[in-house]
This record gives structure tokens, C-alpha cells and sequence, in this order.
């Protein structure tokens, strides 16, 4: 009896002990996979932090491209021939995205690193702010019209833009004037082609003393 | 002592007669010198506006043709066709600057040759020699052999209406260094006419005109 008590009981002490293993091998086993779910967890959170991080990143390169600088400074003055000179600063700094300028058309500051065609290009829509700006730095004349610039008009500066390399013409809404003549820091607004001073404005301005970057290219830039 | 002092004014006399020599030098050239400046109507001026414009289409036909073909010998004389040009073109609006003339002219091209009423070939061919826009298109799309053929029957419409506007300058011009310049560049289109020549008969072709 004592034997067999000795048995049972030596046998009981060796299914607790079983017992003891097997639940802490389940323990282990529960540790373990909390342990791997918890880094699998981590690890997708991550992911999809940087992710959404990343995608919110190309967003705001859009959209914060409204409030890009264009480094500009100052206010127009202007001559007695009626041409508006930027007095202050213009920025030169290259920048992709949106720039705001604070003149329309604008006529200079910070701009996109590709340069508008300037080689005698007539454009029929609408180009960008950021090319033409660099366009201006090369030392092109820029030629705007709105839709009330008479169609014989837009016609004969059309004609002149394509004979004279280092200027350029192409419609833009958002300016006072029918016609606008820009180039780097200066503008002069025309009610028609005829007016006189068009002609003189090409001849001072086309490569003129304005030019911050003389002999740059007119060919080569905008495909 | 007293030679001493004869010395110091013979030196403050020989210094008065310099200083006033280099002043009246230097007073004569500047009288000259704006006579000199030419006007914007003359020959020198128009050369120079007009010819820095024919240039600059080279400069932009030897850059296209470099990205078609990878044929060395083409790609070295665009090479030195496009960095040639592009430097006399900017000597030539360099002088324009320093005379302080305007780039552009509301009188057409060429008209101080009296070719101002030449019949325009439009199109972007805005004087003899110079291929449309359409012309430069196309180049932009042919590759190897093709490419290189079409360039060198360009250039060598283009080398011919250059020489003939040189030639204008040569016989017109009043400033010694321009005149030598457009010298310069009939004589060297000449013989890159004559190059092309050869390059276009190895390639099966011949000029266009």
C-alpha cells in the first residue's frame, strides 16, 4: 500500500510536474505569438504611417505650391512713356511648383527651372507664369492679350513675335490692360497693336540692359 | 644740391608732359570714338543684329542633330559649328551692347543690304538660308544615317545664305573687326561647304540646291 501509495503518489508528482510543463510550454507558446502579433502590429503601423505620411507629402508639394514665394519685392513706378519699371527686388532662385508673383503677368522672380521657348514662339493657350518668368530672364519681351484685344490686333503682334527671336506671345486672363508687354522688371499696357510705343518697347527691352542672363537660350527649353 | 634739384624738376616736368600726352590721347579717342559708333540703320549694325538671329538656328540644328546620330564625324563638326557660332553670335551682340543699339529692328532683315523686300520664305525661315520650323521638326525626328544626311543638306543651305550675308558685311561694313569677322566666316563656311560636300557623297546624297 505504502508502496503503492509511494507509486501514486510519485506518479501524481510526475503528472503535475507534466502538467506544470505543458502549461508553461503554452504560456511560452501564447508569449511568443503576442510577442510576434504585437510586432507584425508595429511594424504594419509604421508602414502605413510612412505611407500616408509619404502620400500626404505628394500632396502638399501640390497644393503648397500655391504659397511657394516668389521672392519678390517692391512696387511698380511709372515713366512718363508709360512703362511700368519693378522698383525693389527680383528673386532668381529655380522652384518647381506654383509660384505666386506679386504683378500679372509677372516680370521676374523665383522661377521654374525650365525655360519658356522664347525663339519667336506664339503661343494660342495659355502658358506657364513660372516658364515665362525664366523666358524674361533670358532676356525675352513677352507679348499678353486678353479676350478684348481685337482679333486683327492679336493678328499683327502675332506677326511680329514670329519674326523677332527673344520674344514670345501667348493669352492671358488675369491682367488689366487688352494688351500687355512684358520683360524682366519692366510692363507697359496698350489698348492696340499700333500704339507707337509697342515698337519701341521691343527695341529696348528684346535682349535689352534688363537682361539678367545674357546670351541664355530662347530654343531649348518647353518641348 | 642744386643738381639734386634740377633732377626733381626735369622728373615733375617729364611726369606734367606724359600725364598730358595720355590726357590728349585719350580725349581724341573718345571724340573718335563716338564717331565711330555706328548707327543703327548702318551695315555694321545690321550685321550684326541680323547675323547674331542666322547664327543662333545653327547653333540649334548642330544640338538637335547631336542627340540622332552617334556618327563621330557629324557629331564633331556640329560640335564646332555650334560652339563657332554661338561665340560670334555673342561677339556680335556684345558689340551691339557696346554701341548701344537695340537687338531688333522694325525694318525687316537684311534691309541694310537692300534686301529688305526679299519675298520671306515664312515659316520661321526668317532670312536666306534658314530652315522653317517645320524643316527643324523633322530633324528632330530622324535618327542615324537619315538625320545626318538631312542636317548636312541644311547646313549647307544655311552656310550659303550665311556666306551671302557676310559677303554684304565684307563689302559694307566700317568696323575693322567686324569686317575681318565676316571675312572669318566666309571663308571657313566655304570650305565647310565643301567638307559637307564630301560627308553627304560618302552617305549616298548630295545638297539640296
Amino acid at each position: 500500500m505504502a508502496s503503492g501509495n509511494k507509486t501514486s503518489n510519485a506518479a501524481r508528482k510526475a503528472r503535475i510536474e507534466e502538467m506544470r510543463r505543458a502549461e508553461q510550454a503554452r504560456e511560452r507558446r501564447n508569449r511568443i505569438l503576442v510577442i510576434a502579433g504585437s510586432v507584425v502590429a508595429v511594424a504594419a503601423l509604421v508602414a502605413g504611417g510612412v505611407f500616408v505620411v509619404k502620400s500626404q507629402d505628394g500632396k502638399k508639394d501640390d497644393t503648397a505650391s500655391d504659397s511657394k514665394s516668389s521672392g519678390d519685392s517692391g512696387h511698380w513706378s511709372t515713366g512718363k512713356d508709360g512703362v511700368r519699371t519693378w522698383t525693389g527686388k527680383l528673386s532668381r532662385t529655380h522652384v518647381e511648383g506654383t509660384v505666386k508673383y506679386p504683378m500679372h503677368p509677372p516680370v521676374g522672380g523665383n522661377h521654374n527651372p525650365v525655360w519658356l521657348n522664347c525663339n519667336g514662339n506664339v503661343y494660342t493657350k495659355p502658358v506657364k507664369d513660372e516658364n515665362a518668368v525664366h523666358a524674361e530672364e533670358h532676356g525675352a519681351a513677352w507679348v499678353t492679350y486678353t479676350d478684348k484685344a481685337s482679333k486683327s490686333d492679336v493678328a499683327a503682334l502675332a506677326a511680329k513675335v514670329r519674326q523677332t527671336p527673344y520674344s514670345m506671345m501667348s493669352p492671358y486672363a488675369d491682367q488689366s490692360a487688352p494688351i500687355e508687354l512684358s520683360a524682366w522688371g519692366h510692363q507697359l499696357s496698350v489698348q492696340s497693336a499700333k500704339d507707337p510705343r509697342v515698337a519701341k518697347f521691343f527695341e529696348t527691352y528684346v535682349q535689352g540692359a534688363q537682361t539678367p542672363e545674357p546670351g541664355a537660350s530662347c530654343t531649348g527649353g518647353t518641348m | 644740391m642744386r643738381k639734386h634739384i634740377g633732377w626733381v624738376a626735369g622728373a615733375a616736368a617729364a611726369v606734367l608732359v606724359a600725364a598730358g600726352a595720355v590726357t590728349y590721347a585719350v580725349a581724341e579717342d573718345d571724340g573718335s570714338g563716338a564717331a565711330r559708333t555706328p548707327a543703327a540703320d548702318s551695315a555694321d549694325a545690321g550685321f550684326a543684329r541680323d547675323m547674331a538671329v542666322h547664327h543662333q538656328q545653327a547653333v540649334e540644328m548642330s544640338y538637335i542633330v547631336r542627340d540622332r546620330t552617334k556618327n563621330e564625324e557629324v557629331r564633331r563638326l556640329a560640335y564646332d559649328i555650334a560652339q563657332t557660332q554661338a561665340n560670334q553670335r555673342g561677339m556680335l551682340l556684345g558689340w551691339l551692347d557696346l554701341w548701344e543699339l537695340p537687338k531688333v529692328s522694325a525694318k525687316p532683315p537684311m534691309s541694310w543690304m537692300g534686301m529688305g523686300d526679299m519675298p520671306e520664305r515664312g515659316d520661321g525661315s526668317l532670312m536666306p538660308g534658314m530652315a522653317t520650323d517645320t524643316e527643324m521638326r523633322k530633324l528632330g525626328t530622324l535618327n542615324g544615317k537619315q538625320a545626318e544626311i538631312f542636317y548636312l543638306q541644311l547646313m549647307t543651305d544655311h552656310h550659303k545664305g550665311g556666306i551671302h550675308m557676310a559677303e554684304g558685311c565684307v563689302a559694307k561694313c566700317t568696323v575693322g573687326v567686324e569686317k575681318r569677322l565676316a571675312q572669318g566666316m566666309v571663308d571657313a563656311q566655304q570650305s565647310e561647304i565643301q567638307l559637307m560636300a564630301g560627308m553627304l557623297k560618302e552617305r549616298g546624297a548630295k545638297a539640296r540646291s
